[in-house]
């Protein structure tokens, strides 16, 4: 970054915002990924040594969000919606178009649901943070996510683990296990091996 | 040149890679076909001819290899390949499917974690571990729904149906209708 926070060579004209902390020895692609970005918290997001962060992945975290993504953690363009905290360990690596959520913003209840989009209508900016309790998620050291997944609100992924392309996850999975579908099922077990590079 | 049929196809947005090469009437669309082409091979990619290619990406790693047959038609399809993707003729294929040779990082956790390093800001002289690449064969007259992916290795046989959002892994026997995350055979088409 330079010293007024831009990223060397970005198409996107912008500072990256003073409360996110990247690692000297991190990449980001361009500042566009904090477009949605609106934490208060003194590091809403900290990436650290060796993560690179790809087009296409965007930090939408509310006003009390705070994510972080680990040392050569690799994220290649995925939805980070967070309100609470979404937690990346070190080599975890998230593939194009997954969706982190730890809060589905509005409410269950269509009327409720109603209020908080009547009320987005009047904000500046147009957003629906707020109005239901966010469940923080935790992604383990050198988990792996496929593309086009979706983690859902309280889930906490176990170390080493895969999930497989596309696949919907509702519930906690096992550290060193695949699971796969919508909702994501376990269908094996894997070998950790020596996870000390 | 008005009145007269050209001889090979087109791409509609650019000049085509030396090493692509379309059939007669096959139509190329979108800025972005080749924005990922990366593959150095003779005839990396062959396309037969009648195609429409609409949107499709063609993200081929530098020893990919892919084939399309005749009158084939593809709607914003990502493909793919590290090794090779091998298509018959009369091929549908809807919006936002994708179809991989190869899952682009090893199964194994420790070997994971020295691939993230690799793929890295750091990662000069950490060469990246063996990464398995299988074949994708889809037969003749297949059709493939919007929003499916079909996986490394897979085999989808002559005029099977797979139907949207379906996830395959595994080979689908000629005529097969197959649904759902994970894909399971349902029916067949007659
Ligand atoms: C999860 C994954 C890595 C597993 O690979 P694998 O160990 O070779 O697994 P297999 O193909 O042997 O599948 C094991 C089982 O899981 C199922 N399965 C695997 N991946 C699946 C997926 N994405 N969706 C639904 N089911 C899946 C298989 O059908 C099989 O089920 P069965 O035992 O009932 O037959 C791989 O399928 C995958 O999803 N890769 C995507 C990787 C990716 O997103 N890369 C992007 C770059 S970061």
């Amino acid at each position: 970054m330079t010293p007024d926070r831009r990223i060397p060579g970005d198409w996107f004209d912008q500072p990256v915002p003073g409360n996110v902390e990247i690692h000297d020895e991190a990449y980001v692609e361009t500042a566009f990924s904090f477009l949605l970005y609106r934490s208060q918290l003194a590091a809403g997001v900290r990436i650290g040594r060796g993560a690179s962060v790809y087009l296409g992945t965007m930090f939408d975290v509310g006003r009390q969000g705070r994510v972080s993504c680990g040392a050569f953690t690799l994220v290649n363009g995925a939805r980070i919606v967070c309100d609470a905290e979404i937690l990346i360990e070190d080599y975890v690596l998230i593939s194009w178009n997954v969706v982190l959520m730890d809060t589905y913003r509005v409410p269950a209840d269509p009327a409720l649901r109603r209020r908080a989009v009547i009320a987005a209508a009047s904000g500046e900016p147009r957003r629906v943070d707020g109005h239901v309790e966010a469940r923080p998620i935790h992604i383990k050291r050198a988990a792996w996510i496929g593309f086009d997944a979706c983690v859902l609100p309280g889930v906490t992924i176990g170390e080493g683990a895969i999930v497989g392309a596309r696949s919907v996850v509702t519930e906690d999975v096992e550290p060193f296990t695949i699971v796969v579908g919508n909702p994501a099922r376990m269908v094996r077990r894997i070998e950790p091996g020596e996870t000390t590079p | 040149m008005e009145g007269r049929t050209p001889a090979a196809g087109t791409w509609s947005d650019g000049t085509l890679p030396a090493n692509v090469v379309l059939g007669a009437r096959t139509l190329v669309t979108g800025a972005g076909a080749f924005r990922r082409f990366m593959s150095t091979g003779d005839r990396a990619l062959s396309i037969g001819s009648d195609c429409t290619m609409d949107g499709v990406q063609f993200a081929l790693g530098a020893e990919a290899r892919v084939s399309i047959g005749d009158y084939c038609y593809f709607t914003n399809v990502v493909l793919l390949s590290e090794l090779e993707l091998r298509i018959g003729s009369y091929v549908v294929i809807g919006w936002n499917t994708t179809i991989t040779d190869t899952d682009f990082h090893p199964i194994a956790p420790a070997e994971r974690v020295r691939d993230a390093v690799a793929c890295s800001p750091l990662g000069k002289g950490h060469p990246r571990p063996p990464i398995a690449r299988r074949a994708v064969i889809i037969e003749d007259d297949v059709w493939i729904g919007p929003n499916a992916a079909i996986m490394k290795g897979v085999r989808v046989g002559a005029g099977a149906f797979i139907e949207p959002g379906a996830i395959l892994t595994a080979d689908v026997p000629p005529l097969a209708r197959v649904a759902g995350n994970p894909a399971r055979v349902v029916g067949t088409v007659r």
